[in-house]
């Protein structure tokens, strides 16, 4: 069964993500280590969306989706702004990061650290960003 | 966010409370920046207290890295939590960033 949380795209509302996020995996057996990096992907796909897509406009929402199908936990951020190509993303590297003195560019490496799969769907007036973390090896992806 | 901040004889601690997301990291940027202005470069930043870290979080310190050396400064962590740490230590941030052991006498890092 699916959990849902819809938000506005303030980001005073990423911590709200977090703890959902938190409890919905407890509800899922998943805890620990595998627990933080999920939230942490979440709240950067998140954060994402809200500033870049939505400029941290109070009047447009995000939704978070959390499920588990057999050994991979997944969480769905459906967003009507425009789509990130969060899958096809060249991640920065950190030396030009130092470089370049700048703040942002590490989210993206992140959530790709930390998940496994990760795709966008267009759908007819939203995106879903889906991400994938396979928590039982005995599932295969 | 809270951030204490405390002068020792070479260099100066600051110490946030809370968590470090794209919400709150940019008064901990705003103090970092503030310092440098005001020739304080060798900053030490206790993480005892930082309960979560995001990238904007990490940005934070990856982004005064640079000035600080061109500079002769220095930037030092310590005591981060276990999650915090594996943050840094998923993009191998560890090894830009200094971080000291624990129980460390931080002033010999300056």
């Amino acid at each position: 069964m699916k959990a849902y949380l819809r938000v506005r795209c303030n980001k005073e509302y990423l911590a709200t993500i977090r703890e959902f996020v938190k409890d919905r995996l407890v509800d899922l057996k998943v805890t620990g280590k595998v627990s933080s990096q999920i939230v942490l992907a979440v709240d950067e796909a998140c954060a994402n969306c809200m500033i870049h897509q939505h400029q941290c406009d109070n009047h447009s929402t995000i939704e978070v989706a959390i499920y588990r199908d057999k050994g991979t936990l997944y969480t769905e951020i459906t967003d009507t702004g425009k789509a990130f190509p969060i899958d096809e993303y060249e991640p920065k590297q950190l030396d030009d990061i130092v470089r370049d003195r700048t703040k942002g560019g590490l989210g993206i490496n992140l959530i790709r650290k930390i998940m496994d799969e990760i795709q966008i769907e267009e759908k007819r007036d939203c995106f879903v960003y889906r991400l994938g973390k396979r928590i039982d090896p005995n599932y295969p992806l | 966010m809270e951030i204490r901040e405390q002068i020792h004889e070479n260099f100066i601690t600051l110490s946030p409370v809370g968590e470090l997301d794209a919400n709150s990291s940019i008064h901990l940027d705003e103090k970092i920046s503030s310092m440098i202005q005001n020739g304080k470069i060798n900053i030490h930043v206790d993480c005892r207290d930082v309960s979560y870290m995001s990238s904007a979080g990490l940005g934070v310190f990856i982004s005064h890295l640079d000035e600080l050396s061109a500079k002769s400064g220095k930037l030092v962590l310590s005591d981060l939590n276990p999650g915090v740490f594996d943050v840094f230590d998923l993009l191998g941030l560890n090894q830009l960033v200094t971080i000291a052991d624990k129980g460390d006498d931080i002033g010999k890092y300056f």
